[in-house]
């Protein structure tokens, strides 16, 4: 057996180890602490059998997509206008950027709630100011890695400043414009969470407060497990791939 | 947040100059954006009433409070508290993980595929409202809730940092010596500075993050429990003020511990 093999196999029987003792564990506390593995796999089906489970896991969804776009944009327009503009640098990356950082995201969904009221622009809004200085950093590592003698090259090639952006800028930024994606992808279910219980009317967040008050655990952890195997799933079937696609197909450069 | 980087002084280095882009008029520019700001912000929160919008002054006196009276120094105090020992728990179990990844190679799979995924996924805010369940109201349980998030982080950097130690120079160092604790603290810990140092770095910037959110349910002390305190009876001056108090304790954490450790542990290069 070689040591790759064996560490599958451990890991295997890590995940059959924990699920046992998850069930032991369960059947030893009362199930408002813990419910078992079944009553929590049967409220993970229960998502996709009630029309209006479905309807709000869609509705997190919507938020996350609305979410991500808002902040890519904001934060690709940014980071470029930061960087035809060196003045505002500074501005960027030296003043908004920390304070974005800093900023608790939770502070951000109520005070919006205040603002807004309890809707989805209110989610939308907490949760691209939680995504934005990730925007920024990614891109602006991507941008101070611009091949410099390429562009120099380009120029003296007679290229436009248009084409030099798209034929040279776009394709250099486009690894770092993936990353972006697949770390807003990743924090924005989190924070989605969040912001749906506390500013929400809809969504798996505002299921989950549902639940909690109701102290259903086992719709709080089917809720939960949904959410970690759609993300790992998407990160690792969808997003890994494509990933490795977008840096070979640009690796050339 | 693949997006952090681990540790590397060169990368910085660059940063640097990027930033030094626009000389000083970018410093003009900057700051009198902030400036800016806090007018717009000023005008508007006269128009404004104060549940919606409070002004900046009333915010900054309240701000103030936060870190004078003594009643609300025992909160800011509270949530200081669990953040530095949570992220010092942090460490020590993630770099407790990583190492046992590198030690025993048959747990790699488990510590990388089962544990680090696992955690990595996991939203913070059901950590949050599962604690409540297990601890009841207890620091215990915000620290456990901060702990469980910023396993991942520490996890990630020292296992990175692990990697990087150069197998050659162990084992010149175990031709010298047989005992282990010589090889760790003369060896080992020393390669390993740089990361602890990005390590700290990241939790102790995603600990701020993520105190308010761990105290929002598990406390009934702290900012977060302020917080939501002020919430409940719309008070936006508490709300804004608990916010900056992070983003001040964050900096001066950040500006006055962590910088100072950074530089003084940096690898030369």
């Amino acid at each position: 057996m070689t040591p790759a093999h064996k560490q599958r196999l451990a890991a295997h029987a890590f995940t059959l180890g924990a699920l046992a003792l998850w069930l032991v564990y369960s059947r030893i506390v009362p199930p408002y602490q813990m419910p078992g593995p079944l009553p929590v796999a049967r409220g993970m089906a229960s998502f996709f059998a009630d029309r209006l489970a479905l309807g709000q896991l869609l509705l997190s969804l919507g938020h996350v997509a609305a979410a991500i776009a808002v902040s890519f944009l904001l934060g690709v327009g940014l980071a470029l206008l930061a960087h035809y503009v060196p003045v505002l640098r500074l501005l960027v990356y030296g003043r908004l950027t920390p304070f974005l950082n800093s900023f608790p995201g939770i502070g951000w969904t109520l005070l919006v709630v205040l603002w807004f009221g309890l809707n989805d622009v209110t989610v939308i809004f907490a949760v691209s100011a939680v995504l934005l200085p990730f925007a920024l950093v990614n891109m602006r590592e991507g941008l101070q890695s611009l091949d410099g003698e390429l562009l120099e090259m380009a120029q003296s090639f007679g290229r436009s400043r248009w084409g030099r952006f798209r034929k040279i800028v776009l394709p250099s930024l486009a690894p770092f414009m993936f990353a972006t994606l697949r770390v807003s992808f990743g924090v924005s279910w989190k924070v989605t969470l969040t912001a749906e219980l506390f500013g929400g009317n809809g969504g798996l967040g505002y299921l989950v407060n549902v639940a909690r008050q109701e102290i259903d655990t086992a719709l709080i952890f089917a809720a939960i497990a949904l959410i970690v195997l759609f993300v790992h799933a998407t990160d690792r079937y969808l997003l890994t791939p494509l990933q490795n696609h977008v840096f070979d197909r640009y690796r050339a450069l | 947040m693949s997006s952090i980087d681990t540790a590397p002084s060169e990368r910085r280095l660059a940063a640097s100059n990027y930033l030094a882009g626009g000389g000083w008029a970018a410093r003009v520019i900057a700051d009198g954006a902030v400036a800016a700001a806090l007018l717009a912000w000023w005008l508007a929160s006269r128009t404004l009433p104060d549940f919606v919008l409070p002004g900046p002054l009333k915010v900054g006196a309240d701000l103030l409070t936060l870190f004078t009276s003594p009643a609300l120094l025992a909160h800011t105090g509270a949530s200081t508290a669990r953040v530095v020992l949570s992220v010092a728990i942090a460490l020590a179990l993630g770099g407790g993980l990583a190492w046992l990844a590198r030690a025993v190679p048959v747990t790699e799979g488990i510590v990388q595929e089962r544990v680090l995924v696992f955690l990595n996924s996991f939203p913070s805010l059901g950590w949050a409202i599962l604690a409540v369940i297990w601890f009841q109201v207890s620091t215990f349980s915000v620290v456990f809730v901060q702990v469980a998030i910023l396993i991942p982080f520490c996890l990630v950097n020292l296992g990175e940092g692990l990697a990087q130690i150069d197998e050659e120079i162990v084992e010149m160092g175990r031709s010298f010596t047989r005992s282990r604790w010589r090889l760790l603290t003369r060896i080992v810990l020393p390669l390993l500075t740089p990361y602890l140092v990005a390590a700290l770095r990241i939790s102790y910037g995603i600990g701020w993050k993520i105190a308010l959110i761990s105290e929002l349910f598990g406390a009934d002390t702290g900012l977060g429990y302020l917080m939501i305190q002020a919430e409940t009876v719309s008070n936006a001056t508490r709300v804004f003020a608990t916010c900056f108090a992070i983003v001040v304790l964050f900096t001066l954490g950040e500006k006055l511990v962590i910088d100072p450790l950074a530089r003084r542990f940096a690898r030369p290069s």
